[in-house]
């Protein structure tokens, strides 16, 4: 999340007024962007990763966690680090002096929370296959160069959530809850980043939605938990501000987990991977294909059991994200008729994606959201400049939303060169895969971004699952799979990953038939190839059967390692038929098949998603008593677990169950 | 007479897709072979018979193969599709030749040069990258246990051959390189003892040694030492070495349910070689095939990756059988 412009932010009333205006000029500043980079050709696959991590401050002599509100000192330190700087890294947000050109050093960024940070690496990845052997160490290499501009009793752990995140102590410097901006009974406002962009975003989401975001996670019912369940943290009586009603007026739900601010969802780690295309078409069948998978990966990579020291009876953190910037009104979300707004809204800000936009002839109508809501006016503008409908549809779904943010100062000119407003909405849409147009000023091209998966406790899992996500979409391109599923299934499997242990226990719709049919060929003079060149019918030529007959529901085994009779070949088992087809050398299999060692088996069971180690892990604590309650002596252990698994990644024997042993054969 | 096998680029079909751990490893080119012989007949079928009477009778092998000079192409070859799109640096090219078993060593330099032809017609380029070669009945061993390595290298059906003969055999490779139409050279499932031996005794070194490691990577330490200080890279593949047997050639070619129908029932009495089904060949009842005996000579598969994307953009066999009448 780079910080933009800085100016004087709209408060909401403001920012409503000009959102039509901010929307046209989005929509011009895009139509410049695509009318540039359309025929864009030939790009690198080159790839990153984002890591976020949460900075937790130990006190061991009190046995007590803390998440540390430090980030802009470390910040300044990594910034002010002179070798860091001579090595090409730094803080791209906080200049100091000038990056070497050919940078290696991992650069760091300021991230909603206060607590958090977010570091990338200093250069894009290539598909070098020696590269994918950087990952891992890279990641390290990070996580190192952060811990060194900690205090240190301070550390960078990569949970999603910090356990303790809302029980109105555990912030160190503490303030106390109930701000002007966020009005959250749990959190202060000194929790977001004090970067006037972020408590703006937190304060106009709050203000347009009328009343406060609200989080109800479902509590883990264990055998000593209460029935009806109710949150003991929620305090029914404080009358500081007007939004402190919304607990009275029954926000918080009986058996759920109340919380009520940003923070609780934008202050989760996310592992991101962000893709470049070859082109734009290649890009949005990336973005196509890659959307079936989003569940699975969410699945597969479960990592929050506990909210606000309870457990959860949920396993990820992406509803609870998608709650805490839900913008929406009464009147969006269908609880009043329809008066002042346009249109009712299935789906927050933060949601699994509702388009597909290739022009691909096997992208059936039948796939697409019949409750896509668009923009007639924004779609109608870019099919005028010539966009196609497909496309078109997309950025006018994109554009139904109202701009959070706006900075009075960027309404004066409309500058075709920026695109400031276009990346007001495009970057406040945080869907599961976001499909991103080429920047100005520089020859980056077409992107795709995978947003779906939970950060893990260790650099091995992270660079595990970055790994998978690349070669896959080597796979999906060098076999011209389809993964083609209608939207609302993916929509579906969304919501079944949140299910507690839904990677071993849940089924999740996806495709029976994944592979390409060998096209007949007439006298010979078929050209698979050139077929791409040539327009294509809008829709599939034989349309044989069925769209329901398509699909199936799988489990996540059977969709990562395939079905023992062979009848779905397994998104693994894909991968390593492609890592059979290229040159790989000696070094670079072995290491990569300890990554396909740890997917396969957390999708088999063998191995345990972190979201049922750390749930084990509670609930065998020798304080727990059962009653769904994580202590602060719980979190403090749990937490100095995690720190342990990540040093030693289970070389010590720690955490065999979520890790397993390849890495103690080192 | 000779047979030229081949499968056009087997990425358009999903079905040579095979689960690597637990398919024999040449599936992925008995497969391939077989349905594009079967798309092949298929259409010849089709525009034979608009009609569509529902028996589905295989069509003559001479309506789909093409007879050109002393060979038999199975099916008809085209060169005017499948060629690579871009520019030749675009692309890392590898070609894989096997020498099977049972082949004399003798003809190795037009089988060679045949081999390379091939894939430059089919795909439109006046060179490749990297040129491996298989020797028939070498195996590299690994160190340590593997238990599914034996399993999955197949029959012994060759003792290796001398090593002197491999490096003559070398010695039609370092011309291809020197005339340019190969860049690097490699070899496959060579030991410590072999590579060094043959590092002393080549011009053009060997720049690769392709083994089969499945998941154990338990590479001997003298082997990954030799490799590191020769610069060789040690790469790794997952083909069985005789990755042709006659019997499967016949199979695919046969006049049974599952062949192409371009042999005829073998003659020889002693030749009842179990099908890929397990059933014995039945008596066909399509159009005699061509009779006599035949041997698998080698079989080539060539990779065309695009370089700075990873995307493999064709993949495909040829294969030869020689057939004695």
């Amino acid at each position: 999340m780079g910080l933009l412009a800085v100016g004087t932010p709209l408060e909401w009333p403001e920012a409503k007024k000009v959102a039509g205006h901010v929307r046209e000029w989005g929509i011009e500043q895009l139509l410049a962007i695509w009318r540039r980079a359309k025929g864009k050709e030939r790009d690198a696959l080159l790839w990153g990763d984002e890591i976020e991590y949460l900075v937790v401050a130990f006190d061991d002599q009190k046995r007590e966690v803390k998440l540390s509100l430090r980030q802009a000192d470390i910040l300044e330190a990594l910034a002010g680090d002179s070798e860091l700087l001579r090595q090409g890294g730094g803080v791209p947000d906080l200049q100091r002096g000038r990056n070497r050109p050919g940078k290696t050093a991992p650069t760091f960024h300021p991230e909603f929370g206060r607590f958090m940070l977010e570091a990338t690496p200093g250069a894009p990845w290539g598909i070098d296959l020696k590269d994918l052997l950087d990952v891992e160490q890279d990641m390290k290499w990070r996580r190192q160069i952060a811990k060194e501009h900690m205090y240190d009793s301070e550390y960078p752990i990569t949970m999603t959530t910090f356990p303790l995140l809302g029980d109105k102590k555990s912030l160190t410097p503490y303030f106390p809850p109930s701000g002007e901006k966020l009005r959250s009974q749990f959190v202060p406002d000194e929790i977001a980043n004090p970067h006037i962009r972020f408590p703006t975003l937190a304060a106009n989401i709050r203000a347009r939605r009328g009343r406060k975001v609200e989080l109800n996670v479902p509590v883990f019912i264990d055998e000593n938990t209460a029935r009806p369940w109710m949150d003991p943290t929620v305090d029914f009586n404080m009358h500081n501000w007007p939004e402190d009603d919304d607990v009275r007026n029954g926000a918080a739900k009986d058996d759920h987990i109340y919380m009520d601010a940003m923070a609780f969802g934008m202050g989760s780690c996310c592992l991101q991977i962000t893709f470049q295309a070859k082109n734009m078409e290649e890009g949005r069948t990336m973005y196509d294909q890659l959307s079936p998978l989003g569940p699975i990966l969410l699945a597969l990579t479960a990592a929050t059991p506990v909210y606000k020291g309870f457990l959860a009876d949920t396993d990820v953190r992406w509803n609870q994200i998608s709650a805490a910037v839900d913008d929406r009104t009464a009147e969006e979300l269908g609880e009043k008729p329809l008066k002042n707004d346009r249109w009712r809204i299935p789906k927050s800000r933060y949601a699994s994606n509702s388009t597909y936009i290739s022009q691909d002839c096997r992208l059936k109508p039948e796939y697409l959201d019949p409750d896509l809501i668009v923009d007639e006016k924004v779609k109608a503008r870019l099919l005028e400049d010539g966009m196609d409908e497909r496309l078109a549809t997309h950025f006018a779904h994109l554009f139904i939303r109202d701009p959070i943010v706006v900075f009075n100062e960027d309404l004066q000119q409309l500058d075709l060169t920026k695109v400031d407003h276009f990346e007001n909405l495009q970057s406040t849409n945080w869907q599961h895969m976001r499909f991103k147009p080429p920047p100005p000023g520089n020859d980056t091209g077409w992107r795709v971004e995978v947003r779906p998966m939970e950060i893990q406790i260790t650099d091995f899992e992270n660079a595990a699952f970055s790994v998978f996500v690349v070669l896959i979409t080597r796979a999906i391109l060098s076999f011209d799979l389809n993964f083609y599923l209608p939207i609302p299934r993916t929509t579906e499997n969304m919501e079944t990953a949140h299910r507690r242990d839904a990677v071993l226990n849940d089924k999740f719709y996806f495709r029976k038939e994944t592979l390409p049919k060998r096209q007949t060929r007439m006298n010979g003079t078929s050209n698979v190839s050139s077929a791409a060149n040539t327009p294509q019918p809008s829709r599939p030529a034989s349309p044989v059967g069925a769209v329901e007959d398509e699909y199936e529901l799988m489990t996540v085994d059977e969709i990562i390692n395939g079905k023992a009779d062979e009848s779905f070949l397994g998104l693994i088992p894909l991968v390593e038929s492609y890592l059979d087809t290229i040159n790989v050398d000696v070094e670079t299999r072995c290491e990569i098949a300890q990554y396909l060692a740890l997917i396969r088996g957390r999708a088999n069971g063998t191995l345990w998603t972190a979201a049922k180690w750390i749930r084990h892990y509670v609930r065998g604590h020798e304080q727990y008593k059962k009653d769904s309650v994580v202590t602060n002596d719980m979190a403090y252990d749990l937490v100095k677990a995690v720190e342990r698994m990540t040093i030693h990644e289970g070389r010590d024997g720690f955490a065999k169950e979520m890790l397993g042993e390849c890495r103690q054969r080192e | 007479m000779k047979l030229i096998l081949s499968t056009s680029n087997v990425l358009a079909a999903g079905s040579s897709l095979h689960r690597p751990s637990k398919s024999k490893s040449n599936a992925e080119l008995i497969s391939s072979l077989r349905t594009n012989f079967e798309a092949h007949y298929t259409v010849a079928a089709n525009g034979h018979d608009a009609n569509g009477t529902s028996e589905p009778t295989k069509p003559s092998y001479k309506t789909w193969t093409r007879q050109r000079d002393d060979g038999l192409e199975v099916p008809a070859l085209d060169f005017e599709s499948g060629g690579l799109q871009e520019e030749r640096e675009q692309y890392d090219i590898t070609l894989k030749l096997f020498y099977l078993p049972g082949a004399s060593s003798a003809d190795r330099e037009t089988q060679t040069r045949e081999a390379v032809d091939l894939v430059l017609r089919e795909l439109h380029m006046p060179s490749v990258d990297l040129l491996i070669v298989s020797f028939p009945g070498i195996y590299f061993d690994e160190e340590e246990d593997c238990p599914d390595k034996l399993s999955t290298r197949g029959p012994v059906e060759a003792e290796p051959e001398l090593i002197d003969t491999q490096i003559s055999t070398w010695k039609v490779l370092e011309s291809l390189h020197d005339q340019g139409l190969v860049k690097k050279l490699g070899i496959a499932e060579f030991g410590h003892d072999r590579l060094q031996t043959f590092l002393e005794k080549t011009t053009v070194r060997p720049s690769v040694d392709q083994i089969n490691l499945r998941d154990c990577c338990s590479v001997p330490k003298a082997l990954m030492a030799l490799a590191k200080s020769r610069n060789v890279e040690l790469l790794v593949h997952n083909d069985c070495s005789n990755v042709l047997p006659r019997g499967t050639v016949r199979e695919l070619l046969g006049s049974g349910p599952q062949g192409a129908g371009v042999l005829a029932v073998a003659s020889r009495a002693g030749d009842k070689r179990k099908g890929l089904h397990g059933e014995e060949r039945t008596n066909g009842v399509a159009e005699a095939g061509l009779g006599g005996e035949v041997q698998p000579q080698w079989v080539v598969k060539y990779t065309a990756v695009v370089k700075n994307r990873g995307v493999v953009e064709s993949k495909g066999y040829f294969a030869v059988a020689e057939l004695s009448r």
